[in-house]
């Protein structure tokens, strides 16, 4: 259908709109007109990307000066690969309406792994070994060897790219990652370099988040991309985990053996240089001197390893005399090592921030903060003079130089912790250097600067207001949409009690009572009583889960369930527990019944839909605080209260809320699904809790639904249950839930829509 | 634990929410849409028999019934397989009332086992007081869907091609314990035309939904008891064949009961061919099979010598009207409505909103009267009543 939003004429591939689709439109638009940047939170299953995608692309078409590209960011690959199948229903749309071949050029980007089609090296299983193997394959100096040696393996599909594919732009159309690889085999072409080349003048791109927030990747991948562009972050509710995982390092032990033997090798290999080609070595000497730009010259395979810190950062000078010569830095190399080792020898918990260790370090091994900070790109220049091919082995010193780099660079929102043992087995010495970063606005800042529009978008982003406070940025537009509804198809129920009145809770204190343990065991077994098909449960740890397990088991509880529904339990080992989901699913589709025992954060949690009757039932037992004694989170809490005055409390409340929101959120995947969300924690009912979950949870939460016993939450259970399997059509939706053209245009449904977004 | 089945005074059961029934609810308005679904789907009923299609008059339905541990629970008065029993006898008088040339045959399953209740027969009474005698059964363990279906269809696919195959599910149990995969089951079932139905009495199970939309049938879950017995009743009128299935003549018998007086010289007492095992068989009247003269003292049967079909023709009579059903009523908004605002046929109010328009007579009704028009007499009251008075 065509759709006018405030003048806008929006091709809609669907013949039905959701009244909140037109509503998501209305603000995305308003976003789009300023300039600015955005805040909207939508239900899953409600068609947030097709909406995304349809204004976004008809803005292009009318306004083409004003947005050039939009680069959609989304988390997996196959979430990647569901956005572009999305556009292409949309383009083909447009193609039929139109009746003209539109020259839109839409692409999926995505690592190596997926793109290559070297009979080789894309059967190999690790990401990193693609990367290397290809690297081995296609960098600038083994090619230029080819001219010498004809008889070096070379990748036939980057030659003929090369010769090729630069000169030809890529054909308008919409390429998805299997598409890439087809036309690239087609043409003979390597298409994750053409994809990389492509993107530069595609009207939409599609891919990971690091591609933008990483900056190793970042510089390499997207430093190119225009700054009208709009920027979708989509399931953006941990972006500022992802924006702080990119610009943190983690160091052992093991690292600095492997970084050891990584100097010997550089050692060895620069000697034998010096005997063979002492000219290399004083020509990459000259390069040096003359200043960094001239490095920069890189070919686009050869980047390899790239500055940690963002652009704007990095000097525009010479490299400092002292690490100019290969030896002389190899040597700097080893003393920087030392001293970590040494740090790391430690036997009690050191904190401290940047500036702390660097002048600990010139004290002790007199290595100035200058040459650290350009550890890094001289690493980088080294190992392209020593003409290294497989660079996956040298891992651990670039971790090492890429510390160096980002610790003398940053003075404010980092810390470096050491601990010489983990928490949870004090015995065993496992000392590990966290150079953690604490504020993601750092590694996100770049985007919002360059960018015309960024606009952040997920199921669960509530409560709205933190995210621009943590990410610093200010948004034009912050609205969260509900789910409009011709059947109440979700059920939140708070369980406070058990039956026999005792709170139910997984705060600390109560943690090892037994009436709590008792009482989670007797709800779990009555709800596998009444709730078909599927039930997910989520603890709030992996080793809350056990201890309860392991009670439940003592107390015959887990026979009695199992008498109802077949148990399946997530563990860390991560083909473990795919094997646990698959047997859980096949027992869910055959009648049986399962029941899956998962941890919030955990991998199901964040990435596993479970639709229709492979999630019936949501139960999440106690409040998923994250671990609070770690070091690491305790710095970030006392610099989010210093530097954006928000509270702990409230930060921990609001991560544990969006992760219990995620959870229960993986239920309910659209308006035909129903599904049941049980929180099992009488904290729950407090406003300060209750007020942090998505308004489209919320709104359904009554008074009377705040403190349950367990009988009265299967009653409730059952009749939900009963009313929700009633037959249900899609005429019944009509009108209410779903719209034509006809009843969108009704001056009431206008009218109606307005409320829908919640504006904060 | 406190899950024992031994629950007997009623305030030491469930806490049940009763007043939520009457609930009305203006924000979320979940119980009125649900009910308006529901009452769309009663209307759509009626309308939807309309039509040319051809109707599946002989019927062949096994009936399986659910005895696992799940029945034991309070919440059908006084438990779900008393209440299940007590509307299965209502049923199948319906049934038979209906199809009078059909059978129905009963399979009950429990503890992972299947077990024949009654064989498939056209004689209401024997069925009834097997149902009857089931009252007592201890439901234990978990029911089989995979075991019940399997026997079902050991006698469904020697029926003969031109009859409809079915069976009926009440299924409580949320589970299911098979022996094999239930997917080739479906398959199975699929090939030999059995249409299985089932109706649900806790929530929806993802196998039933499949089961039911491979092979045809429908899926309906309780809401509560009068619920329960409305989606029983939509199984008693016959439902539209597939068109694969194959059409025949069939020979049938129309014996005359006849009453032999002692005094007749030529009246020999004969037994009843249907009661040969009971001892009290002589008898000198009944009903003689036109083709071998056996006697049977009750319709309809089939032959147990010749094998001919023997119906009366009141009974083919009834199964007729489903060939030639009643116009739909129309409907319109009660605003509409001319005239003293009073029900043709109850005399009720019109209070709903909507009322029911006979197309010839322009006789008003109200819902449940349109219904029960539709669904028993067949014809309109007050079209007779202006016929019979001209």
């Amino acid at each position: 259908m065509k759709l006018n939003i405030e003048g806008l004429l929006v091709y809609f591939p669907y013949d039905y709109i959701y009244p909140e689709q037109y509503s998501y439109m209305l603000e995305l638009k308003r976003t789009l007109d300023a300039k600015g940047h955005g805040v909207l939170e939508m239900p899953s299953g409600t068609g947030k990307t097709i909406s995304l995608l349809s204004l976004i692309v008809a803005y292009q078409r009318v306004f083409p000066l004003d947005v050039t590209k939009l680069i959609y960011c989304s988390r997996t690959v196959p979430e990647i690969e569901k956005v572009v199948e999305e556009l292409r229903k949309l383009m083909e749309f447009y193609a039929k309406e139109t009746g003209e071949r539109n020259n839109f050029l839409a692409l999926a980007l995505s690592s190596r792994k997926n793109l290559c089609i070297h009979p080789e090296v894309s059967s190999l299983r690790f990401g990193k070994e693609v990367d290397g193997k290809c690297h081995s394959l296609t960098a600038s100096y083994i090619r230029a060897q080819r001219h010498i040696n004809p008889n070096q393996p070379v990748c036939r599909f980057y030659e003929e790219f090369d010769a090729v594919g630069r000169q030809v732009p890529l054909p308008a159309g919409i390429y998805n990652l299997d598409d890439l690889k087809d036309f690239g085999r087609r043409k003979g072409w390597c298409p994750y370099y053409l994809a990389r080349y492509a993107i530069l003048h595609a009207n939409i791109v599609v891919y990971s988040y690091h591609y933008l927030l990483d900056p190793k990747i970042a510089d390499l991948v997207s430093k190119e991309l225009a700054k009208k562009s709009v920027v979708v972050f989509d399931e953006a509710h941990n972006i500022d985990n992802v924006c702080i995982d990119s610009m943190s390092v983690n160091i052992t032990r093991r690292t600095l053996d492997r970084c050891q033997n990584n100097v010997d090798t550089l050692q060895n290999t620069i000697q034998k240089i010096k005997e063979t080609d002492a000219a290399k070595l004083r020509e990459e000497y000259r390069r040096l001197v003359e200043g960094l730009k001239e490095a920069n010259v890189a070919r686009e395979t050869d980047v390899y390893l790239s500055n940690p810190v963002l652009p704007d950062e990095i000097l525009k000078e010479a490299v400092p005399g002292t690490i100019r010569t290969a030896e002389h830095f190899v040597g700097f190399l080893r003393r920087f090592l030392e001293y970590l080792k040494s740090r790391l020898r430690v036997h009690h918990v050191v904190q401290e921030s940047a500036p702390q260790f660097l002048k600990d370090i010139f004290d002790k091994v007199c290595i100035d903060r200058k040459p650290l900070r350009f550890c890094a790109e001289r690493l980088h220049s080294l190992l392209r003079t020593l003409e290294i091919a497989d660079i996956a082995d040298f891992s651990a010193v670039t971790l090492i130089s890429n510390f160096a780099t980002l610790v003398s660079t940053y003075s404010q929102g980092f810390t470096i912790i050491i601990e010489p043992f983990e928490d949870r087995t004090p015995t065993i010495a496992n000392p590990v250097l966290h150079f953690s970063c604490m504020d993601p606005s750092i590694a996100i800042k770049p985007v919002f600067q360059r960018f015309q529009s960024v606009i952040i978008t997920s199921g669960t982003l509530s409560p709205l207001d933190i995210y621009p406070r943590i990410l610093d940025f200010r948004p034009v537009t912050m609205a969260s949409f509900t789910m409009t509804l011709a059947r109440t198809c979700l059920c939140p129920l708070i369980v406070g009690r058990g039956n026999d009145q005792v709170a139910l809770s997984s705060k600390f204190e109560t943690r090892e009572d037994f009436a709590v343990i008792r009482n989670y065991g007797n709800l779990l077994l009555e709800m596998s009583a009444v709730v078909p098909d599927g039930i997910v449960a989520f603890f709030t740890s992996y080793v809350y889960m056990e201890n309860i397990v392991a009670s439940w088991y003592e107390q015959g509880i887990l026979e009695n369930i199992q008498r109802n529904k077949l148990i399946f339990i997530e563990t860390q080992d991560a083909a473990e527990t795919s094997m646990a989901l698959e047997k859980y699913q096949e027992a869910c589709e055959n009648g049986r019944g399962a029941i899956l025992l998962s941890v919030a954060r955990g991998k199901v949690s964040e990435g596993i839909d479970f639709v229709h009757h492979f999630g019936r039932a949501v139960i999440m037992f106690g409040v998923p605080y994250v671990y609070t004694q770690s070091r690491i989170l305790k710095a970030r809490l006392e610099y989010l209260r210093d530097q954006f005055q928000i509270r702990e409390n409230d930060f921990l409340t609001f991560d544990a809320m969006r992760h219990a929101a995620q959870c229960v959120g993986r239920a309910i995947r659209g308006k035909t699904d129903y599904g049941l969300m049980i929180f099992a924690d009488k904290r729950y009912a407090r406003a300060d809790k209750r007020g942090k979950l998505p308004r489209w949870i919320q709104e359904h939460i009554n008074d009377g639904s705040l403190n349950l016993t367990v009988d009265e939450t299967v009653q409730l259970s059952k009749h939900f249950l009963r009313q929700m399997a009633q037959p249900f059509r899609q005429e019944d939706q009509l009108g209410l839930s779903l719209l034509t053209l006809e009843q969108l245009e009704s001056e009431e449904m206008l009218q109606k829509i307005t409320q829908i977004a919640h504006q904060t | 634990m406190d899950e024992e089945p031994e629950r007997a005074k009623r305030w030491e059961g469930g806490y049940e929410r009763t007043w939520e029934v009457l609930k009305e609810d203006e924000s979320g308005s979940l119980k009125a849409t649900v009910e308006e679904i529901l009452y769309q789907s009663k209307r759509k009923r009626v309308i939807e028999s309309h039509g040319q299609v051809r109707l599946g008059m002989m019927r062949h339905l096994f009936v399986v019934i659910d005895c696992s541990r799940s029945m034991e629970d309070q919440d059908l008065k006084p438990n779900r397989l008393t209440s299940t029993l007590k509307l299965m006898e209502a049923f199948i008088d319906g049934y038979f009332d209906q199809n009078p040339i059909s059978q129905v045959g009963i399979i009950t399953t429990k503890n992972k086992r299947a077990e024949k209740l009654t064989d498939l027969a056209g004689n209401p009474k024997k069925h009834i007081a097997m149902l009857k005698k089931a009252v007592d059964t201890v439901c234990v363990g978990e029911p089989s869907l995979y075991n019940s279906l399997n026997l079902a269809i050991q006698t469904l696919k020697h029926m003969p091609g031109h009859t409809s195959r079915e069976i009926l599910i009440i299924l409580s149990s949320l589970t299911t314990c098979d022996p094999a995969n239930i997917y080739e089951m479906t398959k199975t079932l699929k090939s030999l035309n059995v249409r299985v139905s089932i109706i649900g009495l806790s929530a929806e199970v993802r196998v039933c939904t499949v089961l039911t939309r491979e092979t045809g049938g429908s899926y309906h879950v309780i809401l509560d008891e009068s619920h329960f017995k409305e989606l029983l009743m939509l199984h008693v009128k016959p439902p539209p064949t597939s068109s694969s299935s194959e059409c025949s003549l069939i020979r049938m018998g129309f014996p005359q009961h006849t009453v032999n007086s002692l005094a007749d010289q030529d009246a020999k007492p004969s037994f009843s061919m249907s009661h040969l095992d009971s001892s009290s068989g002589l008898s000198l009247g009944g009903y003689f099979c036109p083709q071998c003269h056996s006697n049977y003292t009750e319709l309809p049967v089939e032959c147990k010598v010749c094998g001919l079909t023997l119906v009366s023709a009141p009974h083919l009579a009834r199964s007729f009207h489903h060939l030639f059903p009643l116009d739909a009523f129309i409907e319109s908004p009660v605003e509409e409505l001319q005239g003293n605002g009073f029900c043709q046929a109850c005399q009720g109010e019109l209070k709903d909103k909507s009322i029911f328009t006979c197309p010839l007579c322009r006789s008003v009704f109200c819902v449940e009267c349109d219904l029960f028009i539709h669904d028993s007499l067949h014809c309109c009251p007050s079209c007779i009543h202006s016929q019979t008075a001209s």
